[in-house]
Parts: structure tokens; C-alpha cells; sequence
């Protein structure tokens, strides 16, 4: 293809914004369980050790200066940190909003009182695996069910807005009516979201029993998708099962009667992350995002995020990286879906292929009807 | 809002300039959020409980080239908007 032809296809190079809008923090490399699939452990890139409370403060002071409006607190296990009142403190000081990303098993009445008073708390994110112990202790440990209840019911008893997330894999798989049924008529939970477990962390040397085969995926996805219709609209996903079966039908439908390629169609355009959020490793180091910590952009309170933020070679390549043309890819060659697919997400294109600019095998609309998949 | 009043900013809401001098407020207590153009962000930074809104209306005037006065109303309205939803309020008389 000419290369004027190939420019004018590109997507605009979007504005970069002075600051990110938000970041995810990893605010400790501890953890009070061990999933089988946890994307956090076994990185080799990662030091595994936790910043001091004053050295988080400093940035947070940083991050306020600068205006940015949210920061995630996950970890490893951010309820862990016995300094997370004086954590949470410095970011309502500096004018910001907050989430947490938590298993649940050690929110108590006190800490959660804490995060309610300040008013400032979007949600805290609890995972949830299973309708009983025996499915979600299957992959996060003895007792781990029986702890994310409590934690959830304690965040209800102070208000708190709870957002849970269930991670579909092979033990779960066959349990998702009676999951959706406890967490949205049981719990009484205004809504739940989905992904699957993905080849990144600790899955990786767990996968043969962890990621869902073929037979699996195509019974997530039907009943993810009956689920929602039933619950109308109250089960959500970015990514898994429930978000490929969405995606995959508004591509397959484009495709039979010949539709123009959608905005973000032919080019390695997802995601938009690196143009409003960045995130930090537990160790300090500057991360493009969580799933891509193995591209260290500088270290907290030693390079100014500003700078990063704008200047960074390796975060400006990544932002450029929906001007590469799916064509250009063996992966690809041929494809008629090529015009209204995005290459999905580069942290799992990375951790399954090696390279960042290169579309995920794991999303990919026709390998999957290749190898047998179908589209309810 | 009276045109002697004398507007004061929320020193709790953010003034995040984004792209050249285009801007977000955002009320981290209640997740609101307005955009504003370079304008608003001028009238923003003025509004510091000593200038009154007729003050500050002259000034933005002689800052900005052609001010059209319709252009003055939308500010006077800005300013309304921002006062509604708590992203300003009124210095009050000091004893």
C-alpha cells in the first residue's frame, strides 16, 4: 500500500493532555492470598517490595499539584498496608478521587469508615469468583470466599460503593447463572463486571488449567450474553467473554453486508489508555499501565511525571501505535475482519507474542471461528 | 450574581488545563466536572473574592481582543453556572 494512502487511513494522532487524568498505583507488592491467575505475581521484570508511607505521600503531593482528578490503590493487596488511612488521607489532601482494588478478606468496619467519611471514594472493587467457597476458593485459597462476603457486606453496611469482578476460568465457567444470581439478587448489588483470566502473571504457569478452552469460551460467552439480556444491562465487561461476544457480533454483522471500517478499525488502535492514564509499580517504577509494567518510563519522586508524562519515548511510541496498519501483520494477512478489528489489548499481545506493536492472538475474531468458535 | 458582587473560586475544585489553555473543573467532593475554553479559565483565575464581577468583566474585556458584549452575558452566566453548583461562592462582608 502507498504510504499516503496508508496515512490517510490512519486514525488522527490524538492531543496529549499536559497531565494524566488518573493513575493506578500498586501501593504494595503484598498480598494476603495467592489466585492462581494473579496478573501481579510472577513478572520478572517487577521488584517486589513496598515504598514507605512518606514516599507515596510525596508523590501524592506531586499528583495534586499537577490536577490529577483519580487514582486506583491496588496492589497485591492494598488493604494490607497498615498505613492505608494516612495513604488515603494524603489523597483527599491533594483534591483527588480514589478506587481500591481489593480480594476483600481484610476490609474491616474501621478502615471502612475511614474511606466513607471522606466522601471521595468512587468504589472499592472486590473480586468475586464463585457463588459458594468450594468455586472461588478453587483459585484463590481456603477461606478467601467466606472473606470477600464480609468484605463486600461491610462495605454495603458504610455506604460504600462496591464494584465486583468476576474473573472467568475453567472452575467457574459452569457457575455463572448461579454467580449472577447471587451477586445481583442475593447481595443485592446494583451490578457486576466480567473478564476472563489471561495469560499474564502467575496464570502463565497455570494455564492448561486456568484459561478456557474452546468449548468453555463459546458457553461464557452464551451465557454471559443471556445473563445480561436477563439481568438488562446490571453485568458489564471491558474485556473477556461477555465484551468479545459483543464486539465479535457488531464485527461479524459489519463485515456480511459490507460496511465501512469502524473509526478505530485497521489498526493496532487499542487501547486508548497511555492518552489520560498512566500507573505505578509497586517498586516506584513508572508504568504505561499495569499490564505493561515491563516498560519502565522513570521512577516516582525522582523523575517529574510532568516530564514522563510528555516526553517519554517509550509512552510516545506506544500513544503512536495506532498509525500501524493491522495489514502489515503475517497474523493478519488476508482477514476480512481487518477493517473493524482494534488488536486489542497490547498488555496481553505482549505477554503472548513478546512484542507490544503487534494485534493478541487471544482476540482475535477469526482465529477464533477457525478453531471452532461460534457467534450466538 | 449581582455585577458588585465578588465571586470567589472553590479553592477545593481543580483547574486542570489540558490542551493549550483549554481546561476541566473538577469538584473532587462531588465528581462534577465543567469544561471551559481559555476564557473561563481567565475569569477562573480572577475570581478571588477582591475583584467584583463587573471588575473582572473589565478586565477580560481589555485581556481578550473583540470581546462582543454577547460574549459578556455568557460569562455573566458562566459565572452563574459555576456558582449554582457550588464551584463558586460569594466573599462575604468582613466585620
Amino acid at each position: 500500500m502507498p504510504n499516503e494512502l496508508k496515512d490517510a487511513r490512519a486514525p488522527a494522532v490524538p492531543k496529549i493532555m499536559r497531565s494524566p487524568r488518573s493513575l493506578t498505583l500498586e501501593i504494595t507488592a503484598r498480598c494476603n492470598l495467592r489466585c492462581r491467575y494473579c496478573y501481579f505475581f510472577n513478572n520478572p521484570e517487577m521488584e517486589y517490595r513496598d515504598l514507605s508511607t512518606s514516599e507515596w505521600l510525596k508523590f501524592f503531593d506531586e499528583l495534586g499539584a499537577l490536577g490529577v482528578m483519580n487514582v486506583t490503590l491496588a496492589g497485591g493487596e492494598p488493604f494490607i498496608r497498615e498505613d492505608l488511612p494516612a495513604l488515603i488521607d494524603g489523597v483527599v489532601r491533594n483534591r483527588m478521587r480514589f478506587s481500591l482494588l481489593s480480594n476483600g478478606a481484610l476490609i474491616t468496619d474501621e478502615i471502612a469508615a475511614i474511606i466513607a467519611r471522606t466522601g471521595r471514594c468512587e468504589y472499592v472493587q472486590v473480586s468475586v469468583d464463585g457463588a459458594s467457597a468450594a468455586v472461588h476458593d478453587s483459585c484463590r485459597g481456603k477461606g478467601s470466599f467466606e472473606g470477600a462476603i464480609r468484605g463486600i457486606r461491610t462495605l454495603q453496611r458504610h455506604g460504600i460503593n462496591v464494584g465486583v469482578r468476576v474473573t472467568i476460568h475453567r472452575s467457574n465457567v459452569h457457575d455463572l447463572e448461579n454467580i449472577a444470581h447471587f451477586l445481583l439478587d442475593e447481595l443485592g448489588l446494583p451490578n457486576f463486571g466480567t473478564n476472563a483470566a489471561g495469560y499474564l502473571g502467575t496464570c502463565c504457569v497455570n494455564a492448561d488449567d486456568l484459561l478456557l478452552n474452546m468449548e468453555e469460551r463459546k458457553v461464557a460467552m452464551a451465557t454471559l450474553l443471556r445473563l445480561t439480556e436477563h439481568y438488562k444491562g446490571r453485568i458489564s465487561a471491558n474485556a473477556g467473554p461477555l465484551e468479545e461476544g459483543r464486539v465479535w457480533r457488531t464485527m461479524e454483522e459489519a463485515r456480511a453486508q459490507g460496511k465501512s471500517a469502524f473509526s478505530m478499525g485497521g489498526h493496532l488502535t487499542a487501547c486508548g489508555c497511555p492518552s489520560n492514564k498512566i500507573s505505578v509499580r509497586a517498586d516506584g517504577a513508572i508504568v504505561p499501565c499495569n499490564m505493561l509494567n515491563h516498560i519502565e518510563l522513570g521512577r516516582i519522586n525522582r523523575d517529574p511525571l510532568e516530564e514522563v508524562w510528555k516526553t517519554s519515548p517509550a509512552l510516545n511510541q506506544l500513544r503512536n501505535r495506532h498509525t500501524i496498519p493491522l495489514s502489515d501483520f503475517e497474523h493478519c494477512a488476508g482477514c476480512s475482519y481487518i477493517p473493524y478489528c482494534t488488536g486489542n489489548c497490547p498488555g496481553l499481545a505482549y505477554s503472548i507474542t513478546g512484542m507490544v506493536d503487534h494485534p493478541s492472538p487471544d482476540a482475535c475474531l477469526r482465529r477464533f471461528l477457525k478453531e471452532g468458535g461460534t457467534l450466538a | 450574581m449581582n455585577q458588585m458582587d465578588k465571586p470567589i473560586a472553590n479553592p477545593l475544585v481543580v483547574l486542570r488545563e489540558e490542551f493549550d489553555d483549554w481546561a476541566v473543573l473538577f469538584n473532587p467532593d462531588t465528581a462534577d466536572a465543567v469544561g471551559t475554553n481559555p476564557v473561563g479559565v481567565a475569569v477562573w483565575k480572577l475570581m478571588d473574592g477582591k475583584r467584583s464581577l463587573a471588575e473582572i468583566l473589565t478586565k477580560i474585556k481589555s485581556s481578550f481582543d473583540d470581546t462582543p458584549d454577547a460574549a459578556i452575558k455568557e460569562i455573566s452566566s458562566f459565572v452563574d453556572r459555576l456558582a449554582e453548583n457550588g464551584f463558586v461562592g460569594l466573599e462575604l462582608e468582613r466585620k
